[in-house]
């Protein structure tokens, strides 16, 4: 754990295979969620709905070249 | 906990173990995962149909592919369920509970970026064979990091995928494995609807002519339905594996399986 206090096995959380305790991952957790911009989250919803939106086009168009070569 | 250093067999072993612990969760996923199979059967179903016109359907396959990517998003969802179920089952050695619903939305719409990219990439690879292996891979390694996403981005997401591909033989071997586990189901499952049919046309004053043409090998279609059962019974293993994969792997770059071993060896001593 970040802090270097001594634990028990009781108060600490794994995460990721280290051990944490209660303080350290509260601190973790408030530190990675304050990067997440609005916009990051709009570009990530809206690429992911691209790519999924390409992928049942490109489905379509593999699906067809491969029943057209047997 | 982290109970056998990272090797392929330690963390199928590890993933089968959890498997039987989440039994419930596992039927969450084979239910979300139930429509995107059945259409990607059906999807199958119509291309051999349409054969060497398949061009002249694009209407007809593009309304199932659509249908396809609704039910994908469904799919993500319960494998993301089940991956969490899984977490917590090694954290804990016992059945997760109500928490398991709670999957973080960080991590879910990371997962639906990365497995979109994953999906996308194994369509477009489908020729090359090795690409789609590759993509396949990627999935797994993508189920498996679900729950280490903290922060939403573009980039993040695959940021921490690359760090637990970095050992690319344990992936690609899990990727080999449930290849044949795969066919293994599938022979299963012919067998038991085979011996189903056979117990159920025994019984006295019950005639079933047409199930001998609907459960045969000759139709195209018990063939499909077959295949997709088969790969619904394979993937809560496939979701626990990289699951666990993760977490061994993790273990190992901060040095905590050496610390839990070590422990072990000072308790026996």
């Amino acid at each position: 754990m970040s802090c270097t206090k001594m634990l028990c096995q009781q108060c600490a959380t794994q995460w990721d295979g280290i051990w944490h305790c209660a303080a350290c991952l509260a601190t973790k957790r408030g530190a990675r969620a304050g990067r997440s911009g609005v916009f990051s989250w709009i570009a990530v919803v809206l690429v992911s709905l691209f790519i999924l939106y390409c992928g049942a086009r490109v489905m379509v168009w593999t699906g067809a070249l491969l029943a057209g070569m047997f | 906990m982290i109970r056998a250093p990272l090797s392929v067999t330690s963390v199928l072993d590890e993933a089968a173990d959890v498997v039987s612990i989440t039994t419930p969760w596992a039927a969450v996923l084979i239910l979300t995962s139930l429509p995107y199979r059945f259409l990607q059967a059906v999807f199958l179903d119509q291309l051999m149909e349409a054969g060497g016109t398949a061009y002249r359907y694009g209407n007809l396959l593009g309304g199932t592919a659509n249908l396809i990517v609704l039910s994908i998003l469904l799919a993500l969802w319960g494998r993301a369920v089940y991956a969490r179920a899984c977490r917590l089952a090694l954290g804990r050695g016992s059945t997760p509970g109500r928490e398991t619903w709670r999957v973080p939305l960080v991590a879910f719409v990371s997962y639906v970026l990365t497995a979109s990219v994953a999906i996308f990439a194994g369509y477009l690879a489908l020729f090359t064979f090795i690409g789609f292996i590759v993509a396949v891979m990627f999935a797994g390694i993508a189920i498996g990091t679900m729950e280490l996403n903290e922060s939403t981005g573009l980039l993040s997401p695959f940021r921490v995928m690359g760090r637990y591909a970095r050992r690319i033989g344990i992936p690609l071997a899990l990727v080999f494995v449930f290849f044949c586990a795969t066919f293994v189901a599938l022979v299963n499952l012919a067998a038991a609807f085979s011996l189903g049919r056979w117990l159920v046309t025994a019984i006295g004053g019950f005639d079933a002519p047409h199930w001998e043409l609907l459960f045969s090998g000759g139709n195209r279609r018990f063939w499909l339905m077959l295949f997709a059962g088969a790969i619904l019974i394979v993937e809560p293993f496939w979701v626990a594996a990289h699951v666990v994969y993760v977490r061994k792997a993790g273990a190992v770059e901060s040095g905590d399986d050496l610390k839990a071993w070590f422990a072990d060896l000072r308790r026996t001593s």
